[in-house]
C-alpha cells in the first residue's frame, strides 16, 4: 500500500503552528520560572530556551512537531527532523540528543509508514550528530512527529533573537516559499521540480549557516518558521528593541512561489501571520500585495535570519555560499527603534 | 452574475477560485462566492478588502455568501497586469542555467558578438521565467567586471534572486580578479555540479 501523508491534512508542517497572536495571549498566563541559570526563557519568544550548567556549559532545549508536509513518510521524517535540529543551530549551538515525539494513527494506515517516518529522522539526526536516545508514541491522527532536542553551547556565545544592533545588515540563508509551494502541491499547482526543491531546501540543515555564525562571532539571528518571515523578524525586532527593514523584493523565492501567489494560492497560516505582524508594520503605499503575503508564508525548517555587521556582510556571504547556501542574499536592515517594529518595503 | 461554489473546499482552494473568477468575469458582471469553510471566507474578505474590491456578504447554516462588484473596480485584473509592466521581479525561476563561455553571442564579426551579447543578457531580465543559476567561464567572466558594459544589468539579475559563478582560474588568467563585480568566484568542481545537475543548459 502506498501511503500519502499529505492528504490528510489541511495545513501541514509549520503551517499547523496556533496563530502567534493566540499563542501570546495565554502565554502571559504562565508563570516565569525565576532562576539566574535561565539564560534565554520564554519572555523574549525566542527559538529554544538556554540553561547554564557551569561556566562553561549551557544546554540549548528546543521542540517542535507537526503533520505531514508531504507524502512519502520517510521524506517527511527528515524534513521534520531537520525543522526541530535547527532551533540549536539558530541560537549557535551544537544539538547532542534528542527523543523522538510521535503521534501515529495505528489502525488507520501501515505501521511500516511509521517505521519509515522514524528512519527518515533518524538519518537526518545522524547527519546533525545528534543521538535520539528515546521517545514517546501516541494513537493519533493525522500524524504528527517532530524532535525535542538538547545542544551544547558556551554561555557567553548564545546567539539570540535579542541580539540584534541598529546598522546590521540582515541575511536570510534559504529562500522562501515552502508554505506557498505546499499548498500548491496538494492542488496539483505546484510543479514537481518546485516540490522536489522545497522538500530539498526543508531537508537541509542549518549547520553550516550556524557554523558561518559563529566563525564571525554574529550575536543576533533567528530561525524562519511558523511566523514566516515578517513574523519573525517582527519577534526579534521586539526582543532587541530595535526597527528591522525588509525589502521584499530581496527575498529569494524558491521556483513558481510568485506565480502561485499571484493565482491565489496563499495558505491561511499567511493571513493569521498577517493579523499578528500589521500593528506593528509599517507598510507602504504601493507595496505588492503578493510581495507582502510571501513575507508572512508560514516556512517549515526554513532558513535562518542573521543580524550581520556592515563591515563583515560581504565575508559572510562569500563564506555562505562557498558553504553551499547560494541563495544566501541580504534582505534588509536593522535601525535604531522607530514608530513601528517591521517595515516592509517593495 | 458568476457564480463559484467552492463548497467541500478547503484554503487556499476557494480564494484560488475567487481570484480566477476577478480575472475572468468580464468588468460589467458580479460574481457570487460561496464557500462553507469560515477560515477561506475570512481569508477572502481579508484579501478583497485589502485589494479595494467591494463586495457584500450573508451566512446562513454555516454556508457564506459573498457578493463582489467588479463595476467599481477591479484590482486583480489591474494587479497582474501593473506587475507585467512595471519593474517589479517576477522570481519565478526554471530548472535551467545560462552558461557564458564568451563574452560575445555566437561566432563571427567581434562588435556584432559584443552588441548581440549586450542585448541578450538585456533580455534576461524581462524572461517570464529566470534561470536558476548563470555560469561565467573562459571570456566569459570579463562581463562580470566593473567596466562591462552590462554589469549594471547583470547586478539587477542577481537582485533578482539568480546566483552568478565565475571561474575563478579564468579571472586570475585574465588578472580581473579585482574587477569582478557580481557573483562568487568558484572552483570547475562547483562549476561541473551545477551544469551536471541542470535540468537545461542554455549558451549563448
Amino acid at each position: 500500500m502506498k501511503v500519502d501523508l499529505l492528504q490528510m491534512v489541511e495545513a501541514g508542517g509549520c503551517s499547523a503552528k496556533i496563530s502567534p497572536r493566540q499563542l501570546e495571549e495565554f502565554l502571559k498566563y504562565l508563570p516565569l520560572p525565576e532562576d539566574p541559570d535561565i539564560l534565554v526563557g520564554i519572555d523574549t519568544h525566542d527559538d529554544a530556551g538556554v540553561y547554564r550548567v557551569s561556566d562553561e556549559l549551557a544546554l540549548v532545549f528546543t521542540t517542535d512537531f507537526f503533520p505531514p508536509v508531504c507524502s512519502d513518510p520517510y521524506e517527511f521524517g527528515q524534513i521534520a527532523a531537520a525543522n526541530s535540529i535547527s532551533d540549536v543551530y539558530s541560537m549557535g549551538g551544537t544539538p547532542v540528543i534528542a527523543l523522538n515525539i510521535m503521534m501515529f494513527p495505528s489502525s488507520r494506515l501501515p505501521l511500516d509508514a511509521c517505521a519509515e517516518i522514524l528512519k527518515g529522522g533518524a538519518d537526518i539526526a545522524t547527519e546533525a550528530g545528534v543521538r535520539i536516545i528515546g521517545g514517546h508514541t501516541i494513537d493519533d491522527f493525522p500524524p504528527k512527529y517532530g524532535l525535542a532536542v538538547v545542544g551544547y553551547i558556551h554561555p557567553e556565545k548564545i546567539i539570540t533573537n535579542s541580539g540584534a544592533k541598529p546598522g546590521d545588515l540582515l541575511i536570510l540563508t534559504k529562500p522562501a516559499g515552502t508554505g506557498v509551494i505546499l499548498a500548491g502541491l496538494r492542488l496539483n499547482m505546484a510543479s514537481d521540480g518546485d516540490a522536489e526543491l522545497a522538500k530539498m531546501y526543508m531537508k537541509t540543515l542549518n549547520r553550516s549557516g550556524a557554523e558561518v555564525m559563529k566563525k564571525f562571532s554574529i550575536k543576533g539571528a533567528t530561525d524562519i518558521t511558523g511566523y514566516g518571515l515578517a513574523g519573525h523578524a517582527l519577534k526579534m525586532a521586539k526582543a532587541s528593541n530595535v526597527s528591522v527593514e525588509i525589502n521584499l523584493s530581496r527575498i529569494p523565492l524558491i521556483g513558481d512561489t510568485y506565480r502561485l501567489v499571484d493565482e491565489g494560492c496563499i495558505p491561511g497560516a499567511s493571513f493569521r501571520n498577517l493579523e499578528f505582524v500589521e500593528n506593528d508594520s509599517h507598510l507602504t503605499m504601493d507595496l505588492n500585495y503578493n510581495l507582502k503575503m510571501i513575507a508572512m508564508d508560514a516556512q517549515t525548517s526554513g532558513g535562518l535570519l542573521m543580524c550581520v555587521p556592515p563591515e563583515v556582510s560581504e565575508n559572510v556571504l562569500s563564506e555562505l555560499h562557498k558553504a553551499g547556501l547560494s541563495r544566501s542574499v541580504v534582505i534588509g536592515r536593522v535601525t535604531e527603534k522607530r514608530e513601528k517594529y517591521l517595515y516592509l518595503e517593495n | 452574475m458568476n457564480i463559484v461554489d467552492t463548497s467541500g473546499q478547503q484554503c487556499p482552494a476557494p480564494l484560488i477560485a475567487t481570484k480566477r473568477a476577478l480575472r475572468e468575469t468580464p468588468a460589467d458582471e458580479s460574481i457570487r462566492v460561496i464557500t462553507d469553510n469560515r477560515t477561506s471566507f475570512n481569508n477572502i474578505c481579508r484579501f478583497l478588502k485589502d485589494n479595494n474590491t467591494e463586495f457584500s456578504s450573508e451566512e446562513s447554516n454555516g454556508i457564506w455568501t459573498l457578493t463582489i462588484s467588479k463595476k467599481t473596480s477591479e484590482p486583480a485584473n489591474a494587479d497582474t497586469s501593473e506587475y507585467c509592466t512595471n519593474d517589479i521581479p517576477h522570481f519565478s525561476q526554471g530548472d535551467f542555467i545560462i552558461a557564458f563561455p564568451s563574452d560575445k553571442m555566437g561566432e563571427g564579426d567581434a562588435e556584432l558578438g559584443h552588441l548581440l551579447m549586450n542585448n541578450f543578457i538585456k533580455a534576461i531580465r524581462d524572461l517570464d521565467i529566470l534561470p536558476r543559476k548563470m555560469v561565467f567561464y573562459n571570456k566569459g567572466v570579463i562581463l562580470g567586471t566593473e567596466d562591462s558594459p552590462v554589469i549594471d544589468h547583470l547586478r539587477e539579475i542577481e537582485k533578482m534572486g539568480v546566483s552568478m559563478l565565475l571561474c575563478a582560474t579564468c579571472a586570475k588568467y585574465y588578472s580581473i580578479e579585482e574587477k569582478i563585480k557580481i557573483g562568487t568566484l568558484s572552483n570547475m568542481f562547483e562549476i561541473a555540479r551545477v551544469m551536471s545537475t541542470a535540468g537545461n543548459i542554455v549558451r549563448p
